[in-house]
C-alpha cells in the first residue's frame, strides 16, 4: 500500500511517500525555521502563510522523488493536530483537495502518532511498549498494548521540556531554536549549578516550569551581581537534571507496566544525553530512538502512522475533515 | 473567452463562503451561505457535493478562478490552497480575483461601490469601485483602513458587506489575473503580521 502524507502542523511544511507503513521513498521537509529566528519563537500567522507558498512545490517534489505516478497512491494521510490550527488548515485542505481530485481515501492522522510510529522505520514494534513523547509541545508518557491503541499514562503539568530549552536558551542569548544549542554546550560542559530536584504529584507526570525558573533566577540574580554565568556549565546543569526527570518517570513506567519495549519520539529525542541515558537505562528491553531525520517534524511519520490507523481501523474521513489545535491521543 | 468552458469559482475570504460551477458565464450551480468560521470543514464538502449535483468530476473543468483576499486570514487561505491544488495537481488554467472585486460584482446598479470586508477592530479592508453595466472598473487601490474614515471619505460610493458574486461582471471587467507559476500563488492579505509590523 503506497501512501502521501503531509504534514504541516508546525512550522515544517512536509510531504512524503512511504509504503507498507514501512519504506519511505520519499521524505520532503521546507523547514521554516530561519524565518521565524527573528522573532524567537514560531509566529503563527508567518507560518501559516509559509505553508501556502510551499505546500505544492513540496507534493510535487516528493511524488517526483519517490519516482512514481499519481494512480499508484492508494490512501492519503494527513495530520490533524494537535498543532497550530492555522498551519494544520493549509496542510488538511491541500490534502482534501488532492484527495479529491485524484478519488483517493483520506485519513487524518495525530500528530503524536506519527511521532511515535517514526520508530518503526528502525525497527518493529512490540507490545507492551511504553513511548516518551518529547518535543516543544509534548511530554508524555504512552502505554501502547497493541497497534493504534495509545494509553496516556502521564504528562506534563505545566512546561514541555523542549519548551522549558527554548525559554532558557532565550535567557542565555542562545537563540531559536534551543534545544539543540544547550545540548551542543551541555557535552563540554560542567553540571556545577545545583539544580533543584523535581516531584511532580501525578504518578507519571512531568513538570519543568519549577526547574526552568530556577536556571532563569540563578542567571538573573548573577546578572545583579554582575558575576558571569558559565554558559556550558549551566547548559550542562540543566541538561542533567532534565534527563534525569525525563528517564526516573519513564522508568517508572517501564516497570509497573512490563513493557517489552521502550521508543522516545517528538524533537527532544534528538538530544545526546537523552539517547545515551535511555540506552544505558534500558537495558534488558527493546529499546529504539528514532534516526535524526526522523525526530523533528516530518510527514513520513505520519504515513507510517496512517497505514497503521487504517490497518487497524479500515475507516477514513470524509471531506469534512478538520484541523484541532488539541486532540487526546487516548480518544482516537 | 470561449463560452463554453467549463469554470470553478471559489471565495472563502469573507465569513460567506461561495462556490459556482459555470459553462462560459452561465451558472450550472452556486452556493453561497454564511460560515460559522469553519471553511476549512465546509469547503470542500460543498465542492464535492455541487460536482455531484452536476453530474461532473473536477477534471472536466477548464477553468478555476479564486478569490486572493484580502480578508480573513485563514478563511481565505483554505480556498487559496484548494484552488492552488487543483491547478498543480490537475495541470488546469488558474485565475485570481480580488475578494473585493467579487464583492463589489454583486452590486446590480450602476454607480460608485465600496466593497468592505470586516478586518476587526473597526477596520476594513476596503476598495472603490466603478459599476458601468457590467463592468467593473477599480477607482481607490484596495486598503485597509478605519472603515469610519472611509465612509467619511467616500460618502457617495454604496457601501456593500455582503452579496452573491456575479460570474458574468467578473468576465466582462478587467479584473482576472492570470496565474503564470502556480507554485507562487499566495494570498494578497494587505497587510505584514502583527509580529512583523513590530520588528519593523
Amino acid at each position: 500500500m503506497i501512501v502521501l502524507s503531509v504534514e504541516s502542523s508546525c512550522d515544517e511544511t512536509s510531504v512524503a511517500i512511504s509504503k507498507d507503513g514501512k519504506h519511505v521513498l520519499s521524505n520532503v521537509v521546507l523547514s521554516q525555521i530561519s524565518l521565524h529566528q527573528a522573532f524567537g519563537g514560531v509566529v503563527p500567522e508567518i507560518a501559516s502563510r509559509e505553508h501556502v507558498k510551499g505546500i505544492t512545490v513540496v507534493f510535487e517534489q516528493a511524488i517526483k522523488e519517490a519516482q512514481l505516478h499519481v494512480d499508484d497512491i492508494d490512501l492519503i494521510a494527513v495530520t490533524k493536530g494537535p498543532g497550530l490550527i492555522g498551519s494544520l488548515l493549509v496542510g488538511i485542505n491541500a490534502a482534501k483537495a488532492f484527495a479529491f481530485a485524484h478519488h483517493i481515501p483520506l485519513i487524518g492522522v495525530h500528530h503524536i502518532a506519527g511521532h511515535i510510529y517514526a520508530n518503526q522505520v528502525n525497527d518493529e514494534m512490540v507490545f507492551p511498549l511504553v513511548a516518551l513523547v518529547v518535543s516543544g509541545g509534548h511530554t508524555e508518557l504512552i502505554l501502547m498494548k497493541d497497534h493504534y491503541q495509545f494509553e496516556k499514562l502521564g504528562e506534563t503539568q505545566d512546561d514541555a521540556v523542549g519548551e522549558a530549552y527554548d525559554k532558557i536558551a532565550r535567557i542565555l542569548h542562545l537563540g531559536y531554536p534551543g534545544g539543540p544549542v544547550i545540548d551542543q554546550m551541555a557535552q563540554t560542559g560542567n553540571p556545577t549549578y545545583p539544580m533543584p530536584s523535581i516531584n511532580p504529584t501525578g504518578t507519571y507526570d512531568f513538570s519543568y516550569s519549577g526547574l526552568k525558573s530556577h536556571v532563569i533566577n540563578t542567571v538573573n540574580t548573577h546578572k545583579m551581581k554582575k558575576e558571569p554565568i558559565q554558559t556550558h556549565n549551566m547548559a550542562a546543569s540543566f541538561q542533567q537534571a532534565a534527563v534525569k526527570h525525563l528517564i526516573e518517570q519513564s522508568k517508572k513506567a517501564v516497570t509497573d507496566t512490563g513493557a517489552n519495549m521502550f521508543i522516545v519520539a517528538g524533537g527532544v529525542a534528538a538530544n545526546q544525553s537523552l539517547r545515551r541515558a535511555v540506552f544505558e537505562t534500558f537495558k534488558d528491553i527493546k529499546v529504539t530512538v528514532p534516526a535524526f531525520t526522523y525526530c523533528t517534524d516530518n510527514a513520513a511519520m505520519i504515513g507510517i502512522a496512517g497505514y497503521y490507523q487504517y490497518q487497524q481501523s479500515k475507516k477514513h474521513d470524509d471531506l469534512s475533515l478538520n484541523g484541532a489545535s488539541r486532540m487526546d491521543l487516548s480518544s482516537i | 473567452m470561449k463560452t463554453s468552458l467549463k469554470r470553478l469559482v471559489v471565495d472563502s475570504a469573507t465569513d460567506w463562503l461561495y462556490v459556482g460551477i459555470f459553462e462560459g458565464d452561465k451558472a450550472l450551480i452556486t452556493h453561497y451561505e454564511q460560515g460559522k468560521n469553519n471553511h476549512s470543514a465546509t469547503l470542500m464538502p460543498t465542492v464535492e457535493k455541487l460536482f455531484k449535483e452536476v453530474n461532473l468530476d473536477v477534471i472536466h473543468i477548464d477553468e478555476l478562478i479564486v478569490g486572493i483576499g484580502p480578508g480573513s486570514y485563514t478563511g481565505v487561505r483554505i480556498g487559496v490552497v484548494v484552488m492552488k491544488m487543483f491547478a498543480w495537481t490537475l495541470n488546469k488554467p488558474l485565475y485570481t480575483v480580488s475578494s473585493l472585486a467579487l464583492l463589489a460584482s454583486s452590486f446590480t446598479s450602476n454607480g460608485l461601490v465600496m466593497p468592505s470586508i470586516d478586518a476587526r477592530r473597526g477596520n476594513a479592508f476596503l476598495g472603490i469601485y466603478d459599476k458601468e453595466g457590467q463592468q467593473l472598473t477599480l477607482r481607490h487601490a484596495e486598503k485597509h483602513m478605519a472603515l469610519k474614515d472611509a465612509l467619511n471619505d467616500y460618502p457617495k460610493a454604496h457601501h456593500v458587506t455582503q452579496g452573491e458574486p456575479s460570474l458574468p461582471v467578473i468576465l466582462h471587467s478587467n479584473v482576472l489575473v492570470k496565474v503564470d507559476d502556480v507554485h507562487l500563488v499566495a494570498p494578497v492579505y494587505l497587510r505584514q503580521t502583527e509580529a512583523e509590523r513590530n520588528l519593523s
